[in-house]
């Protein structure tokens, strides 16, 4: 699936930029292989959650980088809870 | 105070400045990046190595430095009213700890300067180098000088009172024992264990770390102030 015309909000005083689904499949990756997953299985859930969160911005032209990461988290729990955990969190480690 | 009972303090102050996070969630985060960009784990243990170590030096190098500032001003016998003000630092700290430490959210955000978190996110996303490692453990430790300065104060003080060779011994003391989270914390990640439960240990028990640092550095306030203050002010105990 290709990426969407959708504006992401991002926190703080960063401007916004459009929706990149490989940086949220790098981000969801990332996630599953800190908590030891195999390298293929981390791309497999990483390309069910991008599709899961692209259904969701598809009527949606602007959406803010927090509501992202808590669709992806969402979707990540269901298939790897300890790499949502992370996920979710790490905004919030330090 | 005798030697031992110097050292004895010297070694729960360091257990306060242990029971410290801001290292702790800097080598998580960092640990994250490392195997999220899939490096390989002799990297991993290299990076972390080099950060645990970068936090142990510049601890020794903050705390000699206040020690020797302290000898040349003072001597080794410092006066009472520099005590006084040490053991007000330590109550002034260790309230703050207990009110303020973590930020009431979820996760272990810490009371620190928005700022500094971003800058040390930012820096341990680029961080690729085992020299960048070592800066980042230092600049974690300075980063949460605003707390970890009552037990290197209170430690530093004593250390002027005490015989050259045991000064020595109480550096490395301090050394060790203020290290002793965050090198557990490298042994887990370096042995496998998932971040996650690392992550989910420590957001679980933050509060009862935050009470039992805040807890100590009074409770270590309030004795240095009775045993080095009242009992030496002339008509004391």
């Amino acid at each position: 699936m290709t990426d969407l015309a959708v504006d992401v909000v991002k926190r703080g005083k960063r401007p916004s930029e459009l929706f990149a689904r490989d940086k949220l499949h790098s981000s969801i990756v990332a996630a599953c292989l800190s908590v030891q997953t195999p390298i293929r299985q981390a791309e497999l859930i990483a390309d069910t959650v991008c599709n899961n969160v692209l259904g969701w911005l598809e009527r949606r032209p602007e959406v803010k980088s927090d509501d992202v990461r808590r669709i992806a988290t969402k979707h990540l729990t269901v298939h790897h809870p300890d790499a949502a955990y992370l996920y979710e969190h790490h905004n919030i480690i330090l | 105070m005798d030697i031992l009972t110097s050292l004895a303090v010297i070694t729960l102050a360091a257990l306060v400045h242990s029971s410290f996070q801001l290292s702790v969630s800097v080598l998580t985060l960092l640990s994250g990046h490392a195997i999220g960009s899939s490096r390989s784990r002799s990297r991993l243990v290299g990076l972390t190595t080099s950060f645990v170590a970068g936090s142990a030096i510049i601890t020794v190098l903050l705390l000699s430095f206040l020690a020797f500032v302290l000898s040349q001003l003072f001597g080794n016998q410092p006066p009472l009213l520099l005590w006084s003000v040490v053991c007000g630092i330590m109550l002034a700290v260790g309230i703050a700890v207990w009110i303020f430490y973590y930020r009431r959210q979820k996760g272990t955000s810490l009371w620190i300067p928005r700022g500094m978190a971003e800058f040390l996110r930012d820096r341990t996303k680029v961080t690729k180098s085992s020299a960048e490692a070592f800066s980042l453990g230092m600049t974690s430790v300075v980063g949460e000088l605003l707390f970890v300065i009552a037990p290197l104060l209170a430690s530093a003080l004593i250390l002027t009172t005490l015989p050259p060779l045991w000064q020595l011994l109480g550096i490395a003391i301090y050394a060790v024992v203020s290290l002793l989270t965050l090198g557990s914390v490298w042994v887990l990640i370096g042995s496998g264990h998932k971040l996650s439960e690392i992550q989910q240990w420590r957001e679980s028990n933050k509060y009862f770390l935050q009470f039992a640092a805040g807890s100590a550095l009074i409770v270590l306030g309030i004795f240095l102030y009775v045993f080095m203050v009242m009992a030496n002010s002339p008509g004391g105990m």
